[in-house]
């Protein structure tokens, strides 16, 4: 037989653990399906050409002017924010909302950029990385 | 018995709700437009009747490059009473229209991106 201020203990405890996790938030973007190394391992410098990278990637992004032909741009976007607010556990013991925020959000770019001739062949292609990192961190300090 | 009767009820209060957000930015680029569109024949007065007017114009080594884009978002959010998970997808449908000085079709480049999106709640993994 549990007495009242074990129980009340317990229902404290579950409540402080409830409380604790309450208000959190993880929310994820992605624009695009990010592409690896892997994925463009197929180009070759100075004998693949656009057409046959579009064939492979798809459209795209963006193609842009250069001096020396066109630069085709594939875009990602990542980004990862992750939110916990303590003052959820007071509210219902304070007269006021009270808020106790940390939040943090990773925010990746990254593009492919392949540069090509005027006859559309491959000159170089590398990536930009801006990687948000893999993990959800509220944890902002 | 008695770990269900309190189990079900905590379970349907704590996945208290979901929600679906869909959002799209430009006009769907229909196949069949974007197949009558030949290379070496079709004009740019052509292309502009078939698909409208283009979302931008590009100066591309010479050549008018017209291109056309439609976005599309899915969001889905599970919404618990402690903690809410949500995941935005956002893809894209690109179409580029390359033209020549004389105004004539020159490469269609197109993908269709939009098809394999998905409502994706779980925001961990890829």
């Amino acid at each position: 037989m549990r007495t009242w201020s074990g129980r009340l203990g317990i229902t404290f405890l579950v409540m402080a653990l409830w409380a604790d996790l309450s208000a959190c938030n993880i929310v994820r973007v992605t624009l695009n399906t990010p592409l690896t190394p892997d994925d463009v391992a197929f180009i070759e410098p100075g004998s693949t050409t656009l057409p046959d990278v579009i064939a492979k990637l798809g459209a795209p992004d963006a193609l842009t002017d250069s001096d020396t032909g066109i630069v085709a741009t594939y875009r990602f976007l990542d980004v990862k924010y992750s939110r916990v607010n303590f003052g959820w556990l007071f509210k219902y013991w304070s007269p006021v909302d009270p808020d106790l925020i940390f939040s943090r959000t990773g925010l990746g770019v990254d593009a492919l950029e392949v540069f090509c001739d005027s006859r559309l062949v491959v000159r170089h292609q590398s990536f930009l990385r801006h990687l948000s990192g893999p993990r959800f961190n509220p944890y902002p300090f | 018995m008695k770990v269900s009767l309190v189990a079900v009820p905590v379970l349907f209060l704590t996945l208290s709700a979901c929600a679906f957000n869909r959002g799209t930015l430009g006009d769907d680029i229909k196949p069949e437009a974007v197949s009558a569109i030949k290379k070496a024949s079709t004009t740019k007065a052509e292309v502009l009747s078939l698909l409208g007017a283009p979302d931008r114009i590009l100066q591309v080594n010479g050549r008018d490059v017209f291109q056309y884009y439609r976005y599309d978002a899915k969001a889905g959010s599970l919404l618990l009473i402690v903690v809410n998970f949500s995941r935005f997808s956002v893809k894209s449908d690109d179409l580029f229209v390359l033209l020549n000085r004389e105004g004539i079709v020159e490469d269609v480049i197109s993908s269709k991106r939009t098809n394999g999106l998905e409502f994706r709640f779980w925001p961990f993994g890829d």
